[in-house]
């Protein structure tokens, strides 16, 4: 083939960046991975400081509990749910393999890890939206 | 394709990297846990000031929710330090990082064991 006609066309790194095509799992599962992390480490330290309110006393956890029962931080908790079942998942499989265990396998350990979640994630859905 | 293997980087120690691999792997054990107790155990979707009190009473509760905080703290932050190693700091901005989250790592894990003292001693009192 002309070499010409197998380059991609030029992009903007940001095009580059957020482009879905030709990506192989291995790189969803990679930048899942991170995404989570980050968010969950975001998440970890405003829950400890948040927590603090325990220690004013009931009145405070109280008022603190009415002001994160709004549907707004409902759906941003439950996105730290999902984020810590994808990451805690995938990070079976990524313990597996740092030791070997199923390496061959792992595509397919992913995708049955991520089934796993999404059922969890329904189950969660379920219960932190119908109430 | 997904890498043959996951490995220590270059700036992570092997210990370290270990110790990510565990931690996580403990963590997932107390999170399913915690998530349970707080989305599946209470009459409401969150536990209330008293449930939280009722629930620290049991002294497995505060011991198990204390490991969970330092072996959360200390994978999120080596995790957070392995995701920096890859935009190739300098010697001195390393340096700099781990200092940094040293004292991070220490002040957040000493203010969360306080905060669970508090509670658990509420809990048992009342």
């Amino acid at each position: 083939m002309d070499e010409s006609l197998r380059k991609p066309p030029p992009r903007s790194w940001v095009q580059a960046w957020f482009d879905p095509r030709r990506r192989d799992l291995g790189t969803f599962a990679f930048v899942l991975n991170r995404v989570t992390a980050l968010g969950l480490t975001l998440y970890l330290f405003l829950h400890l400081i948040m927590l603090g309110n325990l220690a004013r006393g009931p009145e405070a956890y109280g008022r603190f509990l009415e002001t994160i029962e709004h549907p707004v931080f409902v759906f941003g908790e439950y996105l730290v749910v999902l984020a810590g079942l994808i990451h805690g998942f995938n990070g079976i499989r990524i313990a597996l393999t740092s030791f070997g265990i199923g390496v061959p396998y792992q595509k397919r350990i992913f995708v049955a890890l991520m089934v796993i979640a999404a059922v969890a994630g329904v189950i969660f859905g379920v219960r932190m939206f119908a109430v | 394709m997904l890498a043959e293997k996951t490995a220590p980087k270059a700036g992570e120690n092997t210990w370290l990297w270990l110790l990510k691999i565990a931690s996580g792997l403990l963590i997932i054990t107390i999170l399913i846990i915690h998530y349970v107790v707080n989305h599946f155990v209470g009459e409401q979707v969150l536990l209330t000031y008293d449930d939280i009190l009722r629930y620290y009473s049991n002294p497995i509760v505060p011991i198990m929710e204390g490991i969970f905080l330092v072996f959360v703290v200390v994978h999120a932050l080596l995790g957070l330090r392995s995701i920096l190693l890859d935009l190739h700091p300098t010697r001195a901005v390393l340096k700099a990082i781990n200092g940094l989250f040293g004292l991070v790592g220490v002040v957040s894990i000493v203010y969360g064991l306080w905060l669970l003292i508090v509670v658990a001693w509420r809990g048992s009192a009342g």
